[in-house]
Order: C-alpha cells, then structure tokens, then sequence
C-alpha cells in the first residue's frame, strides 16, 4: 500500500458565530481516496466542518488547506470539492439532465463533451431512463442520486454528504449504502461523509471522525474506535456497552485490575496508563460477554441472575441481574455448542481481558 | 344547515350586484329597474363611440402598465434583499409594508397632495403613477413575501459549489425560480393601479382616470352606459387575475424549492 496523501489538512481550526463556538481544536488530515465520516450527534457542528470546506464559511482562526494550498480566499466556485446537500437542493426547475449538466454548463463545456459526460454519469447512478424527468416527479431514493450525480459529474478531488441518507427510509438507505461504496470504488474521489447514525459510520467509512460539541474526540478505523473507545462518550455513542464504576486496584505487567465496590474485579490489557486509586468506569462490549469459558487462561468469571432473553434472529440478547444487582446485556450467537441458560436460572458469566476497555471518567 | 343558508346569503349579497349589472348592461331600454323588457348590445355601442372615455382607458391602461413595471422594479429587490434578511430584518420590512395597506385611502391621498405640494411637483400622470406604487408595493411585497418564504437558499449555494459565480447564480436559479412570482404580482400591481380611485382623485390634478370618468358620469346622469362599462371592466379584471393565477400556478415554475422529503 502507497502512503496516503493529504488533500485536505485542518490546524487548530476554530470556527465562532458571534460569541458561539461552533468549532474548537479542529485538527483533520484527510487522506485522498479515503471514505471519511464525520460522526456525532446533531448539533455538534458536522454541518460546520463540511461548509468550511466547501467554502460557504470560513474560519475564525487556524488554517485550510486542499491540495497544499491555504484556501481561506478561494469562493466555493473555485474549490475542487463538491458538496451533495442534506435536503439535496435540487434545481426544481431543471430536469434530471439539466441538473446534472448545471456544473458543466456554467463552466462553458462544449455541448457534446457536456452530454457525453452527463449520459456516463446517469449510467453510473442508473438513471439514464429519468434523464427528462423534474425532481418532482421523483422518488426520494431517485434524487439522492441526481444528487450525487450533479456532483461527480464535475470530477471533483473531494466529494462532501451531509447526511445524505437521512431522509429515505431504512430499506433505501441500506440499498444506498451499498451504492455509495460502489460509485466511490468507481469514482476514486476522496469521499467526505457526514452522518449522526453510527451504523451508516461503521459500513462505510474507512477512518471515523467523531465530534462532541465542537471538538474532536477521535479519529480511528471503525473497529478500533469500536473496540478501543477512547472515551465514555465515544463507548457509549458508538454500539452498545456495559459500563462499571470501579476504582484501579492493582497495575501490573498481567494489565491492571480495576474493582466494583461491590468486588467485582477485572482484570484489562487495554488500561495501561491509570494508576492504582484511579477511578475509572469498565466497559464491555454485550458479545464481549459469554456463558461459556472459552479460553482458560483469560476467563474473568462473575455470577447472576437471568431475567430475560430476546432472540433477534441468531443473536439473542440476554438481561443478566449481577449479585450486586447491576445489570447487564449480553449477546450470544446461537450456535448449538453451548446450551444457553434458561431465564430465572442463575449462570456464570465470562469475559476476557482483552475486550475489558477502561475509560476515564467524564 | 343554518350555517349553509348563512354562507349561501353572504353569497348572495356579494353576487347579486354584479348579476344585477351584467344584466342591465344588455337591457334594451334606459331603464336601471325591473321589468327587464328585452336583450340589446345598444349601450356597448354608446361605449365605442364616446372618445373621451376611450381616453380615459387608455390613460389608466398606461398607469396601470407603469405601475406594473415601477413596482416590479423595486418589488423585485426588495424580495432579492428580503431572501437574504434573516427574521428580525424579514419582521421590519413585513411590518413596514403592511402597515400602508390598513391607511385609509383618505389618508394616503391627502399625504400625497401634501408631499407633492411640498415638493413643488405639478399634479399628473406622473404623480398618479407614483402614487398607485405607493399603494401596489406594499400590497405586491406582502404578496410575494408568502411565495418567497418557501424559497430554498441552499439552492443558490449548490449552484455556487458547482462553479456558478454569483451572476450566474442569479441568472440560471435564483431569477428562473422567482420569476413567476414577480410576474403575477406585477399583474396584481396591474390591477390594483387600474382600479384605484380614492388617492387618485387627489392627486389626478386635471387628469381623468377610468374610474374618475365613471364616477363623473354618475354624476351627471345615470346612464345604463355605466353597466356596460362595469361589465367590460369586471371581465377584464377577471381575465388579469385568472392569468396571474396560472402563471402562478405554472408547472415546475411554481415549485421554488428544492424537493426533500421521500
Ligand atoms: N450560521 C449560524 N449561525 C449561528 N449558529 C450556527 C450557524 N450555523 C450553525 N450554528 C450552530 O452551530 C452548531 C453546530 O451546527 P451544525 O454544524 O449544523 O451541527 P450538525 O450538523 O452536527 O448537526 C449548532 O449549535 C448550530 O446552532
Ligand atoms: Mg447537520
């Protein structure tokens, strides 16, 4: 693999409206290829970032670069990046060709050149048969590809979606995910994706950025962030997790141990860092947790209380009463081996060192 | 069923008088009250033969055309500025446009009189016309207000991200999608120049207006002339707002913002 080459490199960026800071600390380097998303809950100035790269803002202080080149007086009409918008802003008056074509034609292409490139790009959305519809009479999955198509077209070295599956229902969305990673294969532009649902996040993207408030948090390969959360708000908003308050009672070169009040221990290969006294708050993952002692050597083991089983299809969630009465959630892939236990049954259960994450507290 | 008679009597009450004047208009004798005693185009004929009504159309056609383009002028920037206020600004101009139209027309007329005695600008067809804008903008601004409230700007900023400057911006999205909104409402400003009769009276000078002529005919005698014009003039209102209505109406042209929902 060739080293990744910035296109896009964000210092100390900070963005105000008025006396509100919408943006702080910003600090990004995007690589050129890459599927990047910006994950967050609303509010937390996705919008923000993506604008000030198209070019509709710009920053309070620190700098921006695309291509090398500091683009703090360069119009949106002149950065090589295109936006496709949260609620589309298609032109209403135009077809499905002239909203595609609008790029093109303002840059004063030749007509044939112009139809040629457009005609190539409707086949790659697969709507060359709407090619003379208006937006009106479209579907909601049908414009979130004129959309898209309206902005490749130019070639642009960047392409920037705000969330742009947002507004179509669940079974589109996951049809145009899987669109979204075939057109950015076929493409090659460096793919910007702004999205508050971490599942859209982790299929698409190859790095994750995550927000809170303006800030951010961390920057990470879906499963890293998702196995290693660097914070409690990253473990919380990304999957779902068991969180203990404990207190480090021993570091070591095994890991460290952190305790419950109640004196349930774990032990984490992934705490390195805090110290004995440390107040830290566990977490684990629901498959991190099982019935059975798969490996000897790691098992944590503690004891509860089965309330209830939900089966969704070959998982079943399990909502497990701790002696000290915490609960937690375990999911269990069906597969036979083990026989699971019955709800109002007492079981153990096991964990392994190396999925016990330790988090300072917030 | 009460409440149906109440809406058929209220109906009625508005109707009744414009059957009344078509009818008449096509009676056969001078007379203004039933018995009808029979059909005859006699008073259309009076119409086209009297030159100084036919002055007075087309002096108030050429104020009304004047009105309509002056109007559109400055309604036309003034909704360009108002897209770009945000809500404060958009409730002043909102506040300020409206409240000319609850003025008497007493009131706006003797204010002109004065303004234009000040001024020192002698009373004609100029000062009529700058009066019936006075009047239309306000009206024309609240009326496209309504329709440029549903304008997407995020149109204008993808149009911007796909390389059009601002003119083209405004050349290829913003004047297209606004267009028929300015176009109905100059046929507005049309109409309501056309028809306007209280401030006109004050500031007509020796001019004659079309209304000002049918009120002094009134005057002098009432003549079954009268019910003819009223009728031309209640057609061709009609046909003036039917055709701001469809260009309102105008497939595509009327949808001025971007399509989201699925
Ligand atoms: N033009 C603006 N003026 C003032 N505040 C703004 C403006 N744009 C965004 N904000 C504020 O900045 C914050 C981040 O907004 P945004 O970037 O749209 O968040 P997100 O896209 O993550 O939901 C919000 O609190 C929003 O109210
Ligand atoms: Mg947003």
């Amino acid at each position: 693999m060739k080293a990744p080459t910035p296109i896009i490199e964000i210092r100390d960026g900070k963005k105000s409206f008025g006396s509100f800071v919408a943006l702080e600390n910003i600090n990004l380097t995007i690589h050129e290829g890459e599927i990047l998303t910006l994950l967050g809950p609303s509010g937390c100035g996705k919008t923000t970032l993506m604008r000030l790269i198209a070019g509709f803002e710009g920053l309070t202080s620190g700098t921006l670069r695309v291509s090398g080149e500091d683009v703090a007086a360069v119009p949106p009409e002149r950065r090589p990046v295109n936006m496709v918008f949260q609620r589309y802003a298609l032109f209403p008056h135009l077809d499905v060709f002239e909203n595609v074509a609008f790029g093109l034609k303002v840059k004063g292409l030749a007509k044939s050149e112009i139809t040629e490139r457009v005609k190539r790009m409707l086949h790659i959305v697969q709507l060359e048969s709407l090619a003379n519809r208006y937006i009106d009479e479209l579907s909601g999955g049908q414009c979130q590809r004129v959309a898209l198509a309206r902005a490749l077209v130019n070639e642009p070295k960047v392409l920037l979606l705000d969330e742009p599956l947002a507004a179509l229902d669940l079974k589109i969305r996951q049809h145009m995910l899987a669109e979204m990673k075939r057109i950015h294969a076929e493409t090659g532009a460096t793919f910007i994706y702004v999205t508050h649902d971490q599942d859209e996040a982790m299929i698409l993207s190859d790095r994750v950025v995550l927000m809170e408030k303006g800030r951010i948090v961390q920057i990470d390969r879906p499963e890293d962030m998702y196995a290693r959360p660097k914070s409690l708000f990253a473990a919380k908003f990304l999957g779902e997790t068991n969180l203990f308050e404990t207190a480090v009672a021993d570091s070591g070169a095994q890991g460290t141990v952190a305790k419950t009040a109640s004196g349930i221990g774990f032990l984490s290969r992934n705490g390195a860092g805090h110290k004995a006294g440390d107040k830290v708050v566990v977490s684990i993952r629901p498959e991190s947790f099982s019935f059975a002692n798969n490996d000897e050597g790691s098992s944590q083991k503690t004891q509860g209380q089965v309330e209830d089983v939900v089966f969704i299809g070959s998982r079943s969630f399990y909502t497990v009463r701790l002696d000290d009465q915490a609960k937690i959630r375990i999911q269990v892939q069906r597969n036979g081996r083990v026989k699971p236990p019955e709800p109002g049954s007492r079981a153990t259960i096991y964990w392994d060192a190396d999925n016990v994450v330790m988090l300072p507290q917030a | 069923m009460l409440l149906r008679l109440v809406v058929w009597t209220i109906l009625a009450f508005l109707v009744a008088p414009l059957i009344i004047i078509v009818l008449f208009s096509f009676h056969a004798s001078a007379s203004l009250s039933f018995p009808f005693t029979g059909f005859s185009l006699r008073w259309y004929q009076e119409i086209f033969g009297n030159t100084q009504l036919a002055g007075a159309v087309t002096k108030s056609l050429i104020i009304a055309f004047f009105t309509a383009l002056i109007t559109l002028v400055l309604g036309a920037s003034a909704s360009l500025g108002w897209l770009r206020l945000d809500r404060i600004g958009r409730a002043v101009i909102e506040a300020m446009s409206v409240t000319p139209i609850a003025l008497p027309g007493l009131f706006v007329g003797v204010s002109l009189l004065v303004l234009f005695a000040q001024a020192g600008i002698r009373l004609s067809t100029l000062t009529i016309v700058i009066s019936h804008v006075v009047i239309a903008l306000p009206i024309l601004i609240v009326a496209m207000k309504a329709r440029l409230a549903l304008f997407d700007p995020s149109l204008e900023e993808a149009a911007r991200d796909l390389g059009a400057s601002q003119r083209q911006t405004f050349a290829r999205v913003t004047l297209p999608l606004i267009a028929p909104t300015l176009i109905s409402s100059a046929i507005l400003a049309f109409a309501v120049s056309f028809d306007e009769f209280v401030v006109t009276s004050f500031v007509a000078g020796t001019e004659t207006t079309l209304p000002m002529y049918i009120w002094s005919m009134m005057r002098r005698t009432v003549t079954p002339m009268v019910n003819a014009i009223s009728t031309l003039v209640l057609l061709f209102s009609v046909a003036i707002l039917l055709g701001a209505w469809l260009i309102g109406r105008l497939r595509r042209q009327s949808a001025i913002s971007a399509r989201a929902e699925p």
